[in-house]
């Protein structure tokens, strides 16, 4: 797009846009959302709901804002008499057939079809009461698609997504006229790891995740902003939960990473959220049974086994944990000049691309922070890491409850949850993470405040969703604490009492963080320094 | 020395105690002729003279359609408007994939009887109703499940007057 400003009024709001840029942009600059279906940001232009339709001084008839590009001096009037009664009569086509099954819709709330009706369309029907609507049964579409043709207004949207976002086209507009509905070929399945996109991309409740159906109701929803954590790629999600449970995720755009969409691998993957069976307590061991306690002596106790540690440790981390978390788990070797060496472990799996957006697929590596690991100095030869395990003084595991080696030393774990089964066999030190010596409850991703590095080294945060259960707290506030009370010797070590501090320490300690600060990253996230190798 | 003694005049008929308790048992007796005021609860419970408001708000009621079923849909309008939170819904799909509650319970106790659940359902399912009577043995009886707001037989509320509905 060319650097060259337009300059146009819109709604008497003059604004300066790039060349090329569409009146619904432009609008959407001057604080003017024009009512539209078909158009979206992510998707090429149809022009084929007309709902958009404005006027423009000079031009003899009204326009879709969608498909024009502004011009100099354009004066756009989206509330004249002309463009408001057009817009009403659009709507009243598309709710002839819409059903009044609002009460049973899951897209009641978040409906654009709603909204519009309510800001602009006609109070009442016009149609005889005894008028039938046209009806057709609901269709399967996919593993996590339904499709309920009496609600589609035919945007085309879902048919444009599959055609030349996803590049697999198996959707279409099949009949004519008022018998027009969404078709789908009839030896295809709507199973493209990024099919899920069209119940977002829906804008009334016509396609439907089979997941969410019936769960909540939109306004029962709160939202936050949060980071993927199905692979290494980083997609910015929300997370929609309800009344503490995560019920749903969805894409949060962001241009620069997944623009407008997540894979379905990734909207799928946060039932482990709501895990009931988490530790809610500190553990410590006493006469070689775990026993819960509170914060104050789990820590004293993990700080006597690190100070008797002669600093020599292996910390196993999981590449879930948050940069803050890793950081300060490294910190508590290393800034005590202590001999450490830190692991990590992905899970690899398929790579699916999304065919038209570059550098946007579910990624096969399905680690969210597997990056910021490396930044940090985590290495991935993790059997070696386990290997060397054995013969450390402590053994550090965040988050890795099945830990296949043993350690002579002494083992404290970090996590969400203990494995199932008893001890691991007597004799020489731990098995699983049953044996640790000490076990801090910690929240995990939808409990806490954080940052992902993703595979590009973008450094993005993630908010909390929902509370954490019992005691536990962010990894990265147990380790600084523990880093605390160890004190590095001179005494300057403060208490970390925000993820911001937490963030701020990071990036004042490491070069590849260095200059970034929490209130900076936002809500897009920012690079990590990239001229700063890996270190090995 | 004598002492000096005033004889006072004895008080006559306005003094006495009998009429007065005559005219007492005359007032008294005189109510065995008038008409009742008295209804005899809960032998008689509304007669002409005095019936429960048809816009009365009790105890709730769920309709439910020709099949038994609650005609409730789980739309969740009734938890979102109830001010005192008493309303716990939880929606499911039955068999024929249609939308219903799970669990569809009110707690008697914290509702205020504002009839707001009656008011908002699309689906005129939820009723307050005209209905006062409502002693039980325990608390946790005053939560009304499904089968028990859908078991109520007693009138449901018109909550406005049908001859002036806009209240003017």
């Amino acid at each position: 797009m060319s650097t060259e400003l337009i300059n146009l009024t819109v709604d008497d709001v003059p604004v300066s846009v790039p060349k090329g840029t569409l009146v619904i942009e432009a609008a959407k600059q001057a604080g003017v959302l024009v009512p539209h279906y078909c158009y979206h940001p992510g998707l090429p232009v149809a022009g084929v709901c007309r709902m958009c339709l404005v006027e423009i001084e000079k031009q003899p008839k009204l326009a879709i804002a969608c498909a024009t590009q502004v011009a100099e001096g354009m004066v756009v009037k989206t509330q004249s008499s002309a463009a408001k009664s057009a817009r009403t009569g659009v709507l009243e086509f598309l709710l002839i057939n819409h059903p009044l099954d609002c009460p049973i819709c899951d897209q009641a709330g978040e409906c654009e079809l709603q909204d519009f009706t309510f800001q602009e369309g006609r109070p009442a029907t016009r149609y005889s009461p005894v008028y039938a609507k046209r009806f057709n049964p609901v269709e399967d579409f996919g593993p996590d698609v339904l499709y309920v043709p009496n609600r589609c207004i035919l945007c085309t949207r879902c048919v444009r997504f599959m055609e030349d976002v996803a590049k697999e086209p198996v959707l279409n507009v099949s009949e004519r006229g008022d018998r027009a509905f969404i078709g789908i070929h009839p030896e295809a399945r709507l199973d493209h790891p990024w099919a899920g996109n069209v119940v977002d991309l829906c804008p009334v409740g016509s396609l439907l995740s089979k997941d969410f159906l019936h769960k909540a109701r939109a306004w029962e929803l709160d939202k936050s902003a949060s980071i993927c954590t199905g692979c290494s790629q980083g997609c910015n999600i929300t997370l929609d939960t309800r009344e503490g449970v995560v019920v749903r995720v969805r894409p949060r755009p962001n241009l620069e990473v997944n623009r407008y969409f997540i894979c379905d691998h990734g909207r799928m993957s946060y039932r482990w959220m709501n895990r009931g069976d988490r530790i809610e307590a500190p553990l410590v061991r006493r006469g070689g049974e775990l026993h819960a306690t509170d914060w104050d002596e789990a820590l004293e106790a993990a700080a006597t086994l690190l100070r008797g540690a002669a600093r020599r440790g292996v910390v196993l981390a999981s590449p879930r944990a948050s940069t803050e978390a890793l950081f300060f788990a490294r910190e508590l070797f290393r800034a005590r000049g202590g001999d450490w060496r830190g692991a990590f472990q992905v899970v690899m799996g398929e790579e699916a691309a999304l065919a038209a957006v570059p550098n946007l697929a579910l990624r096969a590596e399905r680690a969210p922070n597997a990056r910021g690991a490396e930044l940090l100095g985590y290495g991935r030869d993790y059997a070696a890491a386990v290997a060397a395990a054995e013969t450390a003084a402590v053994l550090l595991v965040l988050d890795e409850p099945e830990i296949a080696g043993r350690t002579q030393g002494a083992l404290i774990y970090a996590g969400t949850v203990l494995p199932a089964g008893g001890r691991g066999e007597a004799g020489g030190g731990g098995g699983g993470a049953r044996d640790a010596q000490v076990v801090f409850p910690i929240a995990n991703v939808a409990e806490e405040e954080g940052t992902f590095v993703n595979r590009d080294g973008r450094v993005q945060r993630y908010f909390q969703a929902k509370p954490t259960p019992g005691m536990a707290r962010p990894a990265w506030w147990v380790f600084s604490e523990l880093l605390a009370i160890l004190g590095n010797g001179d005494g300057t070590e403060a208490r970390v009492a925000t993820a911001a501090a937490a963030f701020d320490r990071l990036a004042s300690s490491v070069d590849a963080f260095r200059g970034l600060s929490y209130t900076h990253l936002g809500l897009a996230g920012v690079p990590a320094s990239s001229t700063v190798p890996v270190p090995a | 020395m004598t002492i000096g003694v005033k004889v006072m005049k004895r008080p006559g008929a306005e003094a006495s105690y009998v009429l007065a308790t005559l005219k007492g048992m005359a007032l008294t007796f005189s109510h065995l002729w008038r008409p009742k005021v008295t209804m005899q609860y809960p032998e008689e419970k509304s007669s002409k003279e005095w019936a429960l408001s048809p816009r009365w708000r009790g105890t709730h009621r769920m309709l439910t359609d020709e099949q038994g079923r609650a005609k409730c849909v789980a739309c969740g309008l009734c938890p979102q408007i109830c001010p005192a939170n008493c309303i716990k819904l939880v929606p499911g799909e039955d068999e024929q994939g249609n939308r219903y509650p799970l669990i569809y319970e009110i707690d008697e106790f914290r509702c205020v009887f504002c009839g707001y659940c009656q008011e908002v359902c699309p689906e005129e399912a939820i009723h307050v109703g005209v209905h006062y009577e409502n002693s039980e043995y325990s608390r946790d009886r005053f939560v009304y499940d499904l089968e028990r707001l859908c078991a109520q037989t007693h009138p449901v509320s018109s909550l406005w007057d049908p001859s002036d509905p806009k209240g003017e």
